[in-house]
């Protein structure tokens, strides 16, 4: 006879787990990983696999330390792989799908991905404590830290606005587009060619793909993206005087659809409740047309940690309706009342 | 079939249901019962009061123990012999109970009440369910005798033929086998209770018994295979469109729900006179050569019922009652009681039980809490104790403790488990 394993019910659990799901989620940014080294050439799998290792190592590291290797030994690197939940690589791979092919600044991913890990994601306590997402805060770290974060390198395909290969400073069609001289067609814009931009956010055919992947999974919620790109779009249009033309422009230039559909649905930096969830898609949005039109330039990344740091208000202000709930409401009311 | 689709309710989930590896066999009789160790307290209330002796000589459906109070129940023998013992056993779960211990002779003698004249009014039904001590079979064996008399007008009889934790099929089979008693037993509860209407909710992946009972003269409601469909609350919703107020009793919404294997008990108790001794249990799970539903003395041994099926050597986990709400056994000890609807014996694959890894806030937990209520919010501030704050975020009192969210979790967190925890707190505080 075996030992009895003794639980609380329930005693059956679903096979999905963190790292199924995580797994998921690399898998729905292969679309994407592969057309940007598609455009962009092996100094993108370059960084790519810098970026990767790079906050692989970071959490191996932090890990090892934090559960003293000296005295564990092989048992705490076993314990490592036992845990592993992919995050990490998440973090990585995503980092260097917002950077610029530039291979001349190879550290930029390396330094990013060790800020993101480290400081964003495993000081505040690891896996699903951080409070901003880590792979955002990485790159606006490189952003206000180098140059070379807005010098991006010429796409392998279709015609650009100067095509003798070096590198463009600060053209991405969206600044062009917002300083009203996009010559790109809508085309382009969702097949990435001829569009400069970082490595993985201008084929947005690819990233699309890689969200229906996630719905169908159930990994994500479809209405979320959605919210968040509809809303963009048609705030945008409103601050253009209901300029209907610059609602595909807006919706598919710069990081829009990738923020949409791997950063801002992140699970742990997202509020818990569905309400929430819209209320906070929603705001995205707007946040998003109204500082693009603002500022002149691309936001999506500053928008969402923004509102990262909005999403314990929203928790706090959110309260679970108990199914039967409507019975209730004028008591409740009362004692709110009584409560202020 | 009326409604290919079925009907539901917001939320829940979609579980492997198992059934099919005991919903073949025919329910058969339990032998070698040879000692029935039956405990005073089979229901929720006050347990009852032994009225025999050791040594005393007692036949099958003699009253062994009087109910104590008015939600309480009348436990009688199940077999017929000498009172060996009244005394303390482990109940297989880490607790004890007292227990009469009954070493049976062998023999058929029974005791049985003289059946109700036909033309019984519902008063004399009501009486004669609590003389037989008849609880609400579904598991949570609150006495029946008590929520046929509610303290608000009611119009509506559900009988609960939704059966929706995996694996169990007792019910499945008594529905099958036993149609015409279970529709009269509804009947005699209708009268008791009053009301004209009666509905029975029956699961989708119950085809049969939905066939069997559409040639009654009940109102069949097919029902989306969805857990948790069998909880009062989200029964009542779908079969009338009601929903319970928070913190009131189905008869608040003017539905009294009942279970069909209770509906039979009744009807036994009614004709034959026959008290509440024995019940169907389902023996089931990978763990086990031969699932079966089987009919077994209340005090029968679980060891003789596991006998009788033969379990393998790879079972890990025994489950007393479904796998989303029973609870598992710290050895084979304990016994049927009222409440048992099955027996499991999960393998390692099936119980799938990992260490807990930490919550990344997918929020699938509140996606399908069938209450609404925000889990990990729950398990966060449980886990902090700080209960005041859990029931403020998450809703904590609400719970039904179907254990959904436990069951979706993909960092197999215990959500129910801190829930149930924040429960036992706030209810201690007031």
């Amino acid at each position: 006879m075996n030992q009895l394993i003794v639980s609380t019910a329930p005693h059956v659990k679903t096979a999905r787990t963190t790292k199924t799901i995580m797994l998921d989620v690399l898998i729905a940014l292969a679309p994407a990983t592969i057309a940007g080294c598609v455009l962009f050439g092996w100094q993108a799998l370059v960084l790519i696999l810098i970026s990767l290792a790079s906050a692989f190592l970071t959490e191996f590291v932090w890990y090892i330390i934090q559960n003293k290797v000296w005295q564990g030994g092989k048992e705490v690197v076993n314990a490592f792989f036992k845990q592993f939940d992919f995050t990490s690589l998440i973090t990585g791979l995503l980092l260097a799908l917002i950077i610029p092919a530039n291979i001349d600044a190879w550290y930029m991913p390396l330094l990013g991905s060790i800020f993101a890990v480290g400081v964003v994601k495993m000081l505040f306590g690891g896996t699903g404590r951080n409070i901003m997402n880590p792979a955002l805060m990485g790159r606006i770290f490189l952003f206000i830290s180098f140059a070379a974060m807005t010098a991006y390198p010429d796409p392998n395909f279709g015609a650009l606005f100067e095509s003798n290969g070096s590198l463009m400073t600060g053209a991405t069609s969206l600044t062009s587009g917002l300083a009203g001289e996009g010559t790109l067609s809508a085309l382009d814009l969702l097949l990435g060619t001829g569009v400069a931009g970082c490595i993985g956010e201008t084929c947005k055919i690819a990233l699309l793909a890689g969200g229906v992947y996630l719905c169908v999974r159930g990994v994500i919620k479809w209405y979320l993206p959605l919210i968040y790109i509809a809303v963009t779009g048609l705030f945008a249009v409103a601050l253009e005087g209901f300029d209907f033309t610059q609602f595909l422009p807006s919706i598919l230039s710069g990081g829009l659809i990738l923020g949409a559909i791997f950063m801002a649905t992140d699970y742990v930096t997202t509020p818990k409740s569905k309400l929430g969830n819209i209320i906070y898609f929603v705001l995205l949005g707007l946040l998003t047309a109204g500082l693009r039109k603002a500022t002149g330039i691309e936001v999506v990344s500053f928008c969402i940690v923004l509102m990262n740091l909005v999403v314990f208000l929203l928790d706090a202000a959110i309260k679970a309706r108990p199914f039967g709930f409507h019975k209730e409401k004028k008591v409740k009311a009362d004692t709110a009342k009584e409560g202020k | 079939m009326k409604a290919i689709k079925g009907k539901f309710f917001s939320r829940g989930i979609h579980l492997r249901d198992m059934k099919s590896l005991s919903s073949a066999a025919p329910v058969e009789q339990l032998a070698g019962v040879t000692e029935a160790v039956i405990p005073l307290s089979q229901h929720i209330g006050k347990p009852a009061v032994c009225i025999v002796e050791p040594g005393q000589q007692v036949k099958r459906g003699q009253l062994i123990a009087k109910a104590d109070g008015y939600v309480s129940a009348n436990v009688h023998a199940s077999v017929a012999g000498t009172v060996k013992a009244v005394e303390e056993r482990a109940d297989g779960r880490g607790g004890k109970v007292r227990c009469v211990v009954i070493e049976s002779d062998g023999s058929d003698a029974t005791d049985f009440m003289a059946p109700l004249p036909e033309n019984a009014d519902g008063a004399a039904i009501a009486a004669r369910i609590a003389e037989a001590g008849i609880v609400g079979m579904g598991g949570a064996g609150f006495p029946t005798h008590v929520k046929v008399k509610p303290a608000v007008k009611v119009d509506t009889l559900i009988l609960n033929g939704a059966e929706c934790e995996p694996y169990l099929t007792c019910d499945h089979r008594i529905m099958l086998e036993r149609t015409d008693e279970i529709v009269r037993g509804a009947q005699y509860l209708a009268k008791a209770v009053g009301v004209d209407k009666i509905v029975i909710g029956i699961e989708l992946n119950k085809p049969d018994a939905i066939a069997a009972f559409e040639k009654t003269p009940l109102n069949v409601v097919a029902l989306k295979k969805q857990y948790p469909m069998g909880s009062e609350k989200h029964l009542i919703y779908v079969c009338t469109g009601r929903k319970v107020p928070l913190g009131k009793l189905p008869a608040d919404a003017g539905v009294i729900v009942q279970n069909v294997a209770t509906a039979l008990a009744v009807c036994e108790a009614v004709e034959q006179g026959k008290p509440l001794i024995e019940r169907v249990v389902t023996v089931s799970g990978k763990g086990v050569e031969t699932p079966k539903n089987l009919r077994a003395p209340l005090g029968a041994p679980l060891s003789a019922l596991a006998a009788q099926c033969s379990v393998k050597d790879d079972a890990v986990k025994f489950v007393l009652g479904g796998p989303m709400t029973g609870s598992a056994l710290t050895g084979l000890c304990g016994s049927v009681t009222k409440t048992t609807s099955g027996l499991l014996f999960m393998t390692a694959d099936e119980t799938n039980a990992d260490e807990p890894t930490p919550c990344i806030n997918c929020g699938r937990c509140a996606d399908v809490c069938p209450m609404k209520l925000m889990p990990m919010q729950t398990e966060f501030y449980t886990n902090a104790k700080d209960y005041a704050k859990a029931d403020q975020y998450g809703g904590v009192l609400a719970c039904i403790e179907c254990g959904a969210c436990s069951y979706i979790c993909p960092a197999h967190r215990p959500l129910a488990q801190a829930i149930k925890t924040a429960k036992a707190e706030l209810r201690k505080k007031k």
